[in-house]
């Protein structure tokens, strides 16, 4: 089995359970606190794997040692990508 | 030789300011979502939180006012680049 077959196997198991949960398809008579926590769900991890990338984004960001040479370097090559962009006529 | 020296200043309070967002933003979140159902309904925690439905309406106000501004910003671009046919 491939890996895409793999995870959408695996996905599809774990809609399928929250929609048993959710809409409440078997009547499992689960008590309501449980059924308020798992509707938000799919939402709530989403949300969570944007804080971890933020975060990610950010402690990398000021732990990222400064290079003085690669600033200097990189500004002068933004410029001159953008005078050359502008020569052919791209307007930002 | 590669000068390297340690991240300063505006990167640092950047970063550290990104961190301490998105951990505030995971603990509400989850306080919001996963903690308040089990707590009692008379309990004063819940005056510090909006109703349930907006815990799934907010962030997808949120991800459609990101792909606004995305679209927009490719739009604006893509206008200003347009080029009128050429006619012989």
């Amino acid at each position: 089995m491939t890996k895409l077959l793999e995870w959408l196997l695996g996905v599809s198991l774990v809609g399928v359970a929250w929609g048993l949960v959710t809409f409440d398809l078997l009547d499992l008579q689960l008590p309501a606190a449980y059924k308020e926590v798992a509707w938000p769900m799919p939402v709530y991890l989403l949300v969570v794997f944007g804080c971890y990338s933020l975060a990610t984004i950010g402690y990398r960001v000021a732990t990222f040692n400064d290079c003085e040479e690669a600033a200097k370097e990189l500004q002068a090559q933004i410029q001159e990508a953008k005078d050359d962009l502008k020569k052919k006529g791209l307007k930002m | 030789m590669l000068q390297h020296m340690k991240a300063t200043g505006a990167d640092q309070a950047v970063g550290l300011g990104l961190v301490g967002f998105s951990l505030f933003l995971f603990t509400y979140y989850t306080v919001w979502v996963i903690v308040l159902p089990f707590v009692d309904s008379d309990h004063v925690i819940h005056s510090y939180f909006l109703p349930r439905e907006y815990s799934v309406i907010l962030p997808g106000v949120a991800a459609l006012i990101l792909l606004l501004c995305v679209g927009t910003f490719i739009g604006v671009v893509t206008w200003k680049n347009r080029t009128p046919k050429k006619v012989d």
